[in-house]
């Protein structure tokens, strides 16, 4: 393994029952590097993140981050966990507790930070997200969908994590919200923070991306660089797929660009 | 007429004993109840099935045959010699523990899954889990329900007098039956209980308001 490759997945196999949703899928990516997963529904994208830091365990194939190998029963799957970022498409902010804490729980309870460390490093993850401090006391449910997953993604990037995993960042959130995750997304990338995202934003996947990888049927079909895989690709799935989403270039009212909210820039 | 009222303040002091029973039960409940909840919701199918056969027994026999049980049967069975309140306390938390654990399963239950999901990916144990992220928000949502069970063995402590607890209902039966008069006695302790009723149910829901969180349920 490339010493700069810092997440790899080997053959993975997952079946729910009788039906097949990972059908021998690999991949991997290296430091700094932003990798695109676009798909239909069913195609297994949600599966294959989940595979990767073992929230769903994979029936078959092997999952190493960095050196160590993550599917091998002796590790201890929970401390490896936290050296991987992850954001629902649902959020999943903890109920109980504020924007700040959500942030800081992982870096007392499992990074075992003494608390004004945790504190500082809360604080500076939430500013990144453009969480400001009016917000930091704020309970979930006092924040918009676009605000809940600014502080999801703080919540991860605040572990120091080698790579972030992203499932369907954008998918719950009302429209007009879309724009300000994005934004942060690709901030993020730019900064070189590592990620792998499932989306369906063809314009961020444009801008974002080093590589797209389009998957069909529990498998990776084709990859390739994002404007060959978008506007030209080799297989027939693929440009029906494009086809039908359609494809758009990310300035128009309907661009990425053109949702990120004023309060951002 | 003026025997009986000079009487009142003896059925009162009952409440001391009637508190016993309660808190004590109430406590004993909560330390039996809370354990037995997680088990039944994370235990393997021979844990499971040993809380179940727990809650089923406290839940199916009434009260009053569970004090006598274990006040002539049980304990005395086992060598020990235990006095009437501390009989009625142990039978009354095991009693209200069945109850409790329903109460905390349920609120567990309702904890969404992706709570779960989203504190293992930040890398914690699933005792981390358990208690930092599922039991403070599982614990909120039962107090409605843990309110009730304060309200249920408040009424369930005057049983008690069939042991000879020195709680309000004994108190107020040894009134009625040494003085004659069994109308204001029996008017003074129904109020009685009605006022302890209300008033803990309003302490218990002070207790919900603060601890209350936007987004949960009840919260807004």
């Amino acid at each position: 393994m490339g010493s700069d490759v810092v997440l790899k997945a080997e053959n993975l196999h997952k079946s729910y029952g009788k039906v097949k949703v990972l059908k021998g899928v690999s991949l991997e990516i290296r430091r700094g590097e932003t990798k695109v997963i676009m798909g239909p529904s069913g195609a297994g994208k949600s599966t294959l993140l989940k595979c990767l830091n073992l929230l769903t365990k994979p029936d078959k194939g092997k999952v190493w981050l960095e050196n160590i190998e993550l599917t091998n029963p002796k590790v201890n799957i929970n401390k490896l966990r936290a050296r991987i970022g992850f954001v629902f498409q649902e959020f999943n902010l903890f109920h109980h507790l504020t924007a700040l804490e959500n942030v800081m729980i992982g870096l007392t309870k499992v990074k075992k930070l003494p608390k004004n460390e945790a504190l500082r490093k809360a604080k500076e993850a939430l500013l990144t997200v453009h969480i400001t401090e009016d917000l930091w006391n704020k309970y979930p449910a006092q924040l918009s969908g676009g605000q809940k997953q600014r502080v999801a993604i703080a919540r991860a990037l605040a572990m120091d994590p080698v790579v972030m995993l992203y499932d369907e960042p954008t998918s719950a959130l009302d429209p007009q919200l879309v724009g300000e995750v994005l934004q942060v997304i690709m901030e993020l990338a730019r900064k070189g923070v590592t990620g792998l995202i499932v989306t369906h934003e063809v314009d961020f996947a444009l801008e974002v991306a080093d590589e797209i990888m389009f998957m069909y049927d529990g498998k990776i079909v084709e990859r390739g660089p994002p404007e060959k895989i978008v506007f030209n690709p080799s297989r027939e799935v693929t440009r029906r797929f494009f086809e039908k989403i359609g494809r758009t270039r990310g300035v128009g009212e309907y661009g990425v660009l053109g949702r990120i909210s004023p309060s951002i820039i | 007429m003026s025997t009986v009222v000079q009487y009142l303040p003896y059925i009162l002091e009952g409440i001391y004993w009637t508190f016993a029973l309660v808190f004590g039960g109430l406590a004993l409940g909560f330390i039996i109840g809370l354990p037995v909840a997680i088990g039944q919701v994370y235990g393997d199918k021979f844990v499971k099935t040993l809380l179940n056969v727990y809650v089923w027994f406290f839940r199916g026999v009434p009260l009053i045959v569970l004090l006598f049980l274990f006040f002539w049967g049980v304990f005395p069975a086992m060598g020990m010699k235990l006095s009437a309140l501390t009989t009625s306390i142990i039978v009354l938390g095991l009693r209200s523990g069945a109850y409790q654990s329903q109460i905390f399963r349920g609120a567990i239950e309702s904890v969404e899954e992706g709570q779960v999901v989203a504190a293992k990916s930040i890398g914690m144990s699933d005792f981390q889990t358990i208690t930092h992220i599922v039991l403070p928000q599982a614990l909120r949502i039962a107090i409605p329900g843990w309110t009730n069970e304060y309200a249920i063995l408040l009424k369930d402590s005057a049983i008690c007098f069939t042991l000879g607890v020195m709680e309000v209902l004994t108190r107020t039966r040894y009134v009625a039956v040494s003085t004659g008069v069994y109308f204001l006695p029996y008017v003074f302790a129904g109020i009685l209980y009605i006022i302890l009723t209300y008033a803990g149910t309003k302490v218990f829901n002070i207790v919900y308001e603060k601890y209350r969180i936007p987004g949960l349920i009840g919260g807004e």
